[in-house]
């Protein structure tokens, strides 16, 4: 194992912003992969899997189990991590909004810049993504169409849902697509519940990121099947909204499955207490997401729910 | 007598006794049939006031010459108004850039609620405009901002508006998700202002603008006025912008004031260093010509923007 320096920036005060990946192995011995951790200062649980992954991988190359390249950067944003902040923490900007970056641009863009050419020439790219919500879901790949989409890869991580769908106007300065635009077979993993860390989704993200890299030929490694991965389109899903604001209770947890007419949740009126609205399934499935915060708005989604056909 | 009547166009419960609203303040004509519309928007951004006060002048106005009203005037001061009442740039919560969820949808979280609520609000209005008022970090001379795709429509009325700078940019995919994308879309004509600085207020550029917001409106009929006097901005076809980033971490200290013309070579300002006492650069301008954006909060990584140039070529 090397620990690299991807990049060195200087504060006006604080100490330099440090990025630093963890390299195994080498190009010429097989193919080679890139995992991302924490963009953002809230993707704790992404940071937690993949630093889990480089003592995991210590260890495997100790064992000489280690056949390609693999480099893994658990943390890009540490100035966020380390104030409690989600964004860039002087002028609040998103590095996964600032791709392919730009080296004489703003400072994020020069982040993203450097980051983005040290992960350059991989096989394979895997970001690991909190949520862009107030929500948490059951781990699941996401892969947007962009000409350059590589479903097989997606398929061989083995989990349960891929989220395959178009992608929006925002998604072309995100690292996926642009990394994708340049050569690599790049997908997400989105799961948690941001700011918080969730052992069992972690070892299943951890499990599957195995053995994408075992049946690749990166990792010399015997690994369980996973599932035989679902391929969820957008109109799969079924959103259940909340029609009042107030305290949000769910009695179910993500991955249930789940039959139609079942009480999912309730809301009460945060001042009353006065139950306004139960949360029924209109269909049945799987809980795929819900709301992870206490409170809740007006038509923010509760709930979404996979279903087969519709 | 008409003094506008105050409307509540989008509201949605909060989690504990409160309600985010969107209001606007409508004038219409005292008489005759009412044809069109126009929409003057401002506060998508929480911490940009510089609307704000262009929406009072142009209230206040009204207000007093009820009679010039030929068309449907729509006011809205205070989109992010969660965002305004607490010196919160995004929608509060989500930390989500409201300019970048349009057009917004019913299904989705809440800033794409609002986003949805704002443009079926405003869908017919055949003008709107949009003020904003930079960031925090920097000054911007009155200016309109349009896409190329956009330039043919938009570049005509945005010269009626009497800002200094019309600034047309290649379309840039990330920016189809503005309110202005949306609203263009939908056929309403959207110009793009950025004047000032976040968080603060300047008085002149709020009536430079209220002139050219009555002088477009005397122009496209919403007015019973004669057009206004106003002033030819520069067109950003006719020569380059420089950008100007800091090359060291520090506090930058400008060396000129705002909006000023500048040599090449000439010093823009100093980076400096607190700690040791010394400054670390020097920032240059690369041309000459107007210095029409200034960094307003000093201090800078490397990168940060400090300042931009617009030079005309010869
Ligand atoms: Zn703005």
């Amino acid at each position: 194992m090397k620990r690299i320096e991807i990049l060195n920036f200087k504060s006006p005060n604080r100490a330099p912003l440090k990025v630093e990946g963890f390299l195994f192995g080498e190009d010429s011995k097989g193919p080679s992969i890139a995992i991302v951790g924490a963009m953002s200062g809230d993707h704790i649980n992404q940071l937690y899997v993949a630093s889990r992954l480089v003592e995991y991988l210590r260890h495997k190359e100790e064992e000489g189990k280690i056949c390609g390249k693999i480099l893994v950067i658990p943390a890009v944003n540490t100035y966020a991590l380390n104030m409690g902040q989600t964004f860039w923490p002087l002028d609040k900007t998103d590095i996964n909004m600032m791709f392919p970056g730009y080296t004489q641009g703003e400072t994020t863009q020069r982040i993203a810049a450097k980051l983005f050419e040290s992960l350059q020439g991989y096989n394979y790219g895997i970001i690991l993504e909190g949520r862009r919500d107030q929500g948490m879901c059951l781990p699941y790949v996401k892969i947007i169409k962009s000409d350059y989409e590589d479903l097989d890869v997606a398929r061989d991580l083995g989990m349960r849902f891929i989220h395959y769908r178009p992608y929006s106007p925002i998604e072309t300065v995100m690292l996926q697509y642009n990394w994708q635009l340049w050569g690599t077979k790049a997908l997400s993993v989105v799961f948690g519940k941001n700011g918080s860390i969730n052992h069992s989704d972690s070892s299943e993200v951890q499990g599957s990121l195995v053995r994408l890299m075992a049946k690749r030929g990166i990792l010399d490694l015997p690994v369980f099947e996973g599932f035989v991965s679902n391929i969820i389109h957008p109109e799969n899903i079924t959103l259940l909204k909340a029609s009042h604001a107030g305290i949000f209770d769910s009695v179910f947890t993500c991955g249930s499955s789940i039959e139609k007419g079942d009480t999912l949740g309730s809301i009460t009126d945060a001042l009353s207490g006065e139950q306004l609205e139960k949360i029924i399934a209109p269909v049945g499935g799987v809980l795929t997401c819900q709301y992870s915060h206490p409170l809740i708005f007006q038509n923010s989604i509760a709930f979404r729910i996979a279903s087969v056909e519709q | 007598m008409s003094i506008g009547v105050i409307e509540e166009v989008f509201s949605i419960d909060l989690p504990v006794g409160e309600q985010f609203r969107i209001q606007r303040c409508r004038y219409t004509p005292e008489r005759g049939e009412i044809l069109k519309r126009i929409s003057i928007v401002s506060g998508i951004h929480g911490d940009e006031l510089e609307g704000q006060y262009v929406c009072f002048l142009l209230g206040e106005w009204l207000r007093a010459n009820p009679e010039k009203i030929k068309g449907i005037i729509d006011i809205y001061p205070a989109i992010n108004s969660l965002g305004i009442d607490s010196i919160t740039r995004s929608v509060p919560f989500y930390d989500v850039d409201l300019n970048r969820i349009f057009p917004g949808s019913k299904n989705d979280f809440l800033p794409a609620q609002i986003a949805d609520g704002v443009v079926s609000a405003m869908m017919g209005s055949e003008i709107a405009i949009d003020i904003h008022s930079s960031n925090v970090f920097l000054r911007e001379i009155p200016q309109v901002r349009i896409a190329k795709s956009q330039a043919e429509t938009l570049v005509p009325l945005a010269n009626k508006l009497n800002i200094d700078f019309v600034w047309v940019h290649d379309a840039v995919t990330v920016l189809e998700s503005t309110f202005a994308h949306a609203m263009n879309t939908l056929g309403t004509k959207t110009l793009v202002v950025e004047m000032g600085v976040g968080m603060r207020l300047g008085k002149a550029y709020g009536h430079q603008l209220l002139d050219g917001i009555l002088n477009l409106m005397a122009c496209e009929g919403f007015l019973d006025i004669e057009p206004l006097d106003v002033r030819m901005p520069i067109q950003s076809h006719v020569g380059e912008v420089a950008y100007l980033n800091a090359s060291f971490p520090g506090l930058f200290v400008p060396a000129i004031e705002h909006c000023q013309m500048i040599e090449k070579g000439s010093i823009v300002g100093q980076i400096v260093d607190p700690l040791s006492g010394v400054t670390l650069d020097e920032v240059i301008a690369p041309i000459g010509g107007i210095l029409f954006t200034l960094r307003a909060y000093p201090i800078v990584y490397e990168g940060s923007l400090v300042g931009r140039i617009f030079g005309e070529n010869v």
